[in-house]
């Protein structure tokens, strides 16, 4: 069978955060408790002349230019997203104009909550393993929305995430996928509502842990692989504690899990927040190192991968522009400039 | 904001698209058919250095409908690595942290907004490393 | 000593009041400024052969319609061309007429000027009409302004030749005590230095009081060549035209070598002064370009009145207030006249021409031989240069 893996990726979070304190300052809220609870000191906040768009292509390109090849070459290009810009017009498109990659290509918006940049994924390794492309490109990318004074509010963060995929040049070698898929309705959003419904802890239990330890489950059963069998674990990522739970209930130790939590700095990314997970520990992994990742998407769904580390990978490991760097920079806000920055001012 | 006119515009403003003179070997932005320094058609697309410095900068408080959005911001005349001048606003910073000679990177950013309803207008931006 | 065509002269003058007129269109202005050209002239209507309009955006109604309702209301049964050239669409359309009255095509024709900026009420919209004067698509689309841009200009004199605000400052704090003698003026008072100094920056270091504004008014001349003199015994107050000229720049700011000076203004003031014979220092009142502080500084030393980065001093020690070394902006410049864009540049002449005949009263310039215009598009891309001189002058 023909190989198939990542062959870049590229990683984009915007500069401004804004800290649990400051937004339960405004509804009476105990900050400590919250930072127990979701363990996301503050999160970050897109730019006024930013977003789902802009991101996508900014990792987008940082996958490209990490990666020095044509992007002519790419195939296919789908992203993941629940805030596009347009109801219609694919973000796609204009991710593909600005790259630039060719025209012949095939192109999508996505959606499935915060699975559908995995889900991307899953498409480009199918094509390309079929022979129907030669490399494609998935991102996730979210300026996740949450209604003021929800709990939601603390974590919903903004980031985008891009995995280039291809079967030359892999960095991690796809050794398999797997996905649960069931009709829950945890979190939802209708068409034209400004902002997304949850039921509250019925996200949980049934919803993100069940999805995410099946798909996990199922798709170490598949390999016949266990959690000893991985250095590096990475799950969905809507506060702290939920992966690291999650890990510990399927037998993963805090180390494996620990590398991943981009969302301790920055909060949940939604579509992008597993792919930043698997972009970090891209970013520091060793050849023949092995890496499990889950996806969870609310409505419901789980997607698993299993990844080899490839002797490639070292090339793809200086890049300016890593997800430390974007860490790094920040610029704190308070939350009359967050309204504002969230447009919630009418 | 016209659609045609976004659609015309779009590789440019995305892939900051100047040209590269075959005669004369002098480089010019933006995208023009005829190069400006020798008049020959023979020219070529070129793509811009993605880092420069500011060579001039200020802010704008008072901007037009479609980027009042955003304001106030800063701006600036960027010379960029490969000796080309633009104009560009530079995103994410204060200005009183700006300086001249100050190294930028270009980013890809929401120029206008039409509205709520109508088209959105991206293009390139600058901020520092 | 003739140089080329025809002479020709300004033999009337008209203008409206400068400011904020909600209860009239360009069509009340234009026809008031266009009659009382006329009858200033002392002419009969009907030996105007054609008129031009010189306007950028001329009110909230279709541009061309005015034109044709000021000449209907004017009773003028005439041609009529409409000259655009951003906000220096005045100056444009004086010199097309000039060039229809030198080439001998016409021998009396109608310049007007009109502009009501007043109807854009609505935030950024002016901003938007002047993007138009600047590289539309790589500066304003971008984010540009005509004032980011002009701010850009200043920090580069004031890097260059160490300008400071307070030398900034008083080119308004000049113009203002110069309007508050022009009963045209928008704004008839003075402005202490501090207030410009203390201003919110709008683009730093362009604060809010800096700019000129951009209100309504119009301004009309009526031009004969000297073939209409011969024909016609007995007219008076008639002012040579002894160069009018006009260059360019490129447009757009980042193309150019240097941000503190504008090469169109250089051109045009050197091939004046050259057609004319005479020196920048022969000029003893010029109506100059003062959009904003930086503009009257760049238009004093590419006109060649002062050492290229010495205008801020010279400004600062008084050197061109009124009847000093120059009398620069007597009528209290685009700053204080207020600046309704098309009207500004025949407003100008209206000035000059006055100055010239005499007649400019409590802000009159004692012993004018040679008065001078300079209207500018945006960032100096045009550039426009008028010399006048005294009636008997030998051309």
């Amino acid at each position: 069978m023909n190989k198939v893996g990542i062959v870049s990726y590229g990683s984009y979070i915007p500069k401004y955060r804004i800290s649990v304190e400051e937004i339960a300052h405004i509804w009476g809220e105990d900050a400590t408790e919250l930072k127990n609870q979701l363990q996301v000191p503050k999160k970050s906040v897109l730019g006024l002349d930013e977003d789902v768009v802009t991101m996508a292509v900014e990792s987008a390109r940082n996958a490209v230019n990490l990666w020095d090849g044509d992007p002519k070459l790419i195939g296919a290009i789908y992203v993941g997203s629940e805030s596009h810009p347009y109801a219609v017009k694919p973000t796609a498109t204009i991710v593909s104009e600005a790259l630039p990659t060719g025209k012949e290509i095939m192109a999508a918006d996505l959606e499935f909550a915060c699975k559908a940049g995995t889900a991307g994924m899953q498409m480009c390794f199918g094509l390309v393993k079929s022979d129907m492309i030669n490399y494609g490109l998935a991102i996730g990318s979210d300026d996740s929305q949450a209604k003021p004074s929800d709990p939601l509010e603390y974590t919903a963060a903004a980031g985008s995430a891009a995995i280039l995929i291809g079967r030359e040049g892999i960095i991690a070698e796809l050794e398999g996928t797997y996905s649960v898929t069931s009709d829950t309705p945890d979190f939802w959003r209708r068409e034209g509502a400004t902002y997304p419904s949850h039921g509250q802890r019925f996200t949980g239990k049934p919803a993100y842990f069940q999805h995410s330890i099946d798909a996990t489950k199922g798709m170490m059963n598949q390999l016949q692989t266990n959690p000893s069998d991985y250095d590096y674990v990475v799950f969905h990522q809507p506060n702290t504690k939920f992966p690291l739970s999650v890990a510990k209930m399927l037998g993963f130790t805090k180390e494996q899990v620990e590398l991943s939590l981009v969302c301790r700095h920055i909060g949940n990314t939604y579509s992008a927040s597993s792919m930043l997970g698997l972009n970090r520990i891209l970013e520091k992994a060793s050849s023949g190192e092995r890496i499990l990742m889950t996806s969870y998407g609310s409505g419901a769904g789980s997607d698993s991968f299993s990844f080899m580390v490839t002797d490639k990978i070292e090339e793809l490991q200086a890049y300016p522009f890593d997800i430390e760097y974007y860490i790094k920079r920040t610029i704190d806000i308070n939350y009359g400039l967050y309204t504002r920055y969230k447009g919630l001012l009418k | 904001m016209e659609p045609p006119k976004i659609w015309r515009e779009k590789r440019q403003r995305y892939l900051a698209l100047g040209i590269s003179c075959k005669k004369c070997g002098k480089r010019s932005f933006p995208l023009s058919e005829y190069c400006p320094y020798c008049g020959t058609n023979d020219v070529e697309e070129y793509r811009l250095a993605e880092t420069g410095k500011i060579l001039y900068f200020t802010n704008v408080s008072m901007a037009s409908n479609e980027m009042a959005f955003n304001a106030p911001y800063c701006l600036g005349i960027i010379e960029l690595n490969d000796g080309i001048k633009v104009t560009g606003q530079i995103i994410d910073c204060d200005y009183k942290d700006l300086k001249n000679g100050m190294e930028v990177k270009m980013v890809f950013r929401i120029l206008a907004r039409d509205g709520h309803e109508g088209l959105i207008k991206y293009g390139f931006k600058f901020t520092s490393i | 000593m003739r140089m080329n065509g025809k002479n020709v002269f300004v033999i009337g003058t008209g203008l409206t009041k400068f400011g904020e007129f909600y209860d009239r269109d360009s069509t009340s202005l234009a026809t008031e400024a266009l009659n009382a050209a006329i009858n200033d002239a002392k002419i009969d209507r009907s030996s105007i052969k054609s008129a031009y309009f010189g306007f950028m955006i001329s009110n909230s109604s279709p541009h061309s319609a005015f034109s044709s309702k000021c000449l209907r209301e004017c009773n003028v049964s005439i041609p009529f061309t409409r000259v655009e050239a951003g906000n220096a669409s005045g100056a444009a359309a004086f010199h097309q007429a000039y060039i229809s009255l030198a080439s001998g095509i016409h021998d009396c024709v109608a310049v007007i000027g009109s502009e009501k900026l007043s109807d854009f009420v609505k935030n950024g919209t002016i901003e938007k009409i002047l993007g138009s004067t600047i590289d539309y698509q790589w500066e304003y689309e971008i984010g540009a302004t005509l004032t980011s841009l002009y701010a850009m200009i200043t920090k580069a004199h004031m890097r260059e030749f160490h300008t400071t605000m307070e030398q900034l400052a008083s080119v308004p704090v000049k113009n203002h005590k110069n309007g508050k003698e022009n009963p045209h003026a928008q704004f008839r008072r003075e402005i202490p230095l501090d207030r410009f100094l203390s201003a919110k920056r709008i683009s730093d270091p362009i604060g809010r009081f800096d700019l000129a504004t951009h209100c309504d008014g119009s301004s009309a001349l009526i031009l004969v060549s000297e073939d209409y003199l011969e024909r016609n015994n007995g007219i008076k107050n008639k002012i040579p035209i002894l160069s009018s000229e006009h260059s360019s720049d490129v447009l757009t700011l980042h193309h150019r070598e240097s941000l503190t000076e504008f090469k169109s203004t250089v051109t045009a003031a050197k091939k004046a002064f050259t057609k004319v014979g005479i020196e920048p220092t022969d000029i003893a009142v010029a109506e100059v370009h003062d959009s904003f502080p930086i503009s009257e500084i760049l238009a004093i030393e590419d006109l060649g009145f002062f050492e290229k980065g010495e205008g801020g001093k010279a400004t600062e020690a008084g050197l061109t207030q009124l009847n000093s070394k120059i009398s620069v902006n007597p009528s209290g410049g685009l700053k204080a006249r207020g600046d309704p864009f098309g009207a500004t540049g025949i407003a100008q002449i209206v000035e000059i021409v006055e100055q010239l005949r005499g007649r400019a009263d409590k802000r009159q310039v004692s012993e004018v031989e040679y008065g001078l215009t300079h209207n500018i598009m945006g960032t100096g891309a045009l550039a426009y240069v008028n010399i006048f001189g005294q009636e008997e002058m030998e051309q």
